[in-house]
């Protein structure tokens, strides 16, 4: 039951990308087309759900001060946090890189830039940090299921937004707000229908 | 390629013709989420302010040295230091500003346009154009989290800077709370941005 509560929660209620403004930027850019929209969601996901294993390894096995790392010492090496965990996010995102251009070489191309952008998707690192404050998250099993659902909500989320903008382009939007203000706009509207489900769960 | 433009002009362009939020569109997560109050969105952009300065001069000092296909990788390592300091220093003297802004002070690490500025400027360039560079976009960084900040707060509680502007009665039982919530973050910056869109256009065509 508690797994399907975090899933719930974090795809839908606190949803990343409406809720938390985590991972705008390849949100508003890789959003034009459905299909290059669900590569990129399943990219992150993987990056992610890997991401957020190894981190919890790293802050609760060795950088960890309250219960001693795996060593029994009790290093007090909370600041090397943030340094830390983008080093695991950098390499992650290269293994997704190097695996997408062996074995995938469309979807490899049609990405191009935002590939090795995932690095900088704050979504991963977000979560990676919602995962060490929350106290729920704190068991490893619940934290992959966090970090799993995040990126399903970053994969629902930018579907909808490139299904919206496949219509977009046949209508008549006023020229100063053609790209980036209506695509904000229509991401408002989007926002506030994923207030709706605000009382679900916690 | 130095000599093309002075600093006072590399400043410049940060603030007006290359703002890194309404114009070139980078580091939209704080822009969108830290904005819901004054004081919050002025915090973020200082901070972010010191973290671009100071990437930006270590970039610059370094860039000899540095191998191209290692250079994203020590450019986060170098801001992920910066952003560690300015984290630790915001929750010794503004802890409650740190506790409001969250995890969006750590994410400064993954914001675009710091990392723009360093693979675009400070790689090629000496320390002052770098510097130069850097202060003026952390200013139009700071200034249009500002622009959101004032439209969100006074709209959404009536206040600026935690002091009553609009008449409190009203604003007690009809405030538009939804200016506060995410989905009047992303309505304030679409309108935002095209109404600077708009002026860019028109500027264009008067000169």
């Amino acid at each position: 039951m508690e797994f399907i509560a975090i899933l719930l929660s974090v795809v839908l209620v606190n949803n990343l990308v409406f809720q938390g403004f985590l991972g705008i930027c390849p949100f508003l850019g890789v959003s034009r087309k459905v299909d290059m929209a669900f590569g990129m969601g399943c990219a992150v996901t993987f990056v992610i759900t890997m991401a957020g294993a190894i981190t919890w390894i790293i802050m609760h096995l060795i950088l960890h001060p309250i219960a001693g790392n795996m060593f029994g010492d009790k290093l007090a090496l909370n600041f090397l946090q943030y340094v830390a965990f983008i080093m695991v996010i950098a390499s992650m995102v290269q293994l997704v890189e190097m695996y997408l251009k062996k074995f995938f070489p469309p979807l490899y191309t049609s990405l191009g830039v935002f590939l090795p952008l995932i690095t900088t998707n704050c979504a991963i690192l977000g979560a990676c940090l919602y995962i060490y404050m929350k106290p729920e998250t704190q068991s490893f099993l619940n934290a992959l299921t966090y970090a799993f659902g995040g990126g399903i909500g970053f994969m629902i989320a930018i579907v909808i937004m490139a299904g919206i903008r496949e219509h977009l382009l046949f209508s008549d939007v006023p020229k100063p707000f053609r790209g980036a203000g209506i695509t904000l706009l229509v991401a408002g509207i989007l926002a506030l229908a994923f207030t709706g489900f605000t009382g679900i769960g916690k | 390629m130095a000599a093309e433009t002075g600093n006072l002009e590399q400043f410049k362009t940060g603030i007006l013709d290359n703002n890194p939020v309404l114009v070139q569109l980078l580091g939209m997560c704080p822009a969108l989420a830290v904005t819901n109050s004054v004081e919050n969105a002025l915090v973020m952009g200082g901070a972010a302010t010191f973290v671009v300065v100071m990437s930006n001069l270590i970039t610059s000092l370094l860039r000899n040295l540095i191998k191209p296909h290692v250079r994203i990788l020590i450019f986060t390592l170098t801001i992920a230091t910066f952003v560690t300091i300015a984290d630790l220093f915001l929750k010794a003297y503004l802890f409650k500003v740190s506790q409001a802004i969250g995890a969006f002070i750590p994410l400064i690490i993954v914001n675009c346009m710091i990392i723009c500025r360093a693979e675009v400027v400070a790689i090629k360039n000496g320390v002052g154009k770098s510097l130069a560079d850097a202060f003026g976009i952390g200013i139009g960084f700071t200034l249009s989290l500002l622009t959101l900040g004032i439209i969100r707060e006074i709209l959404g509680s009536g206040t600026f800077l935690n002091y009553q502007v609009l008449p409190k009665t009203v604003w007690d039982t009809h405030a538009w709370i939804i200016m506060i919530l995410p989905p009047g973050a992303f309505l304030t910056l679409g309108v935002v941005v095209g109404v600077v869109n708009y002026m860019r256009e028109r500027g264009k065509v008067g000169a």
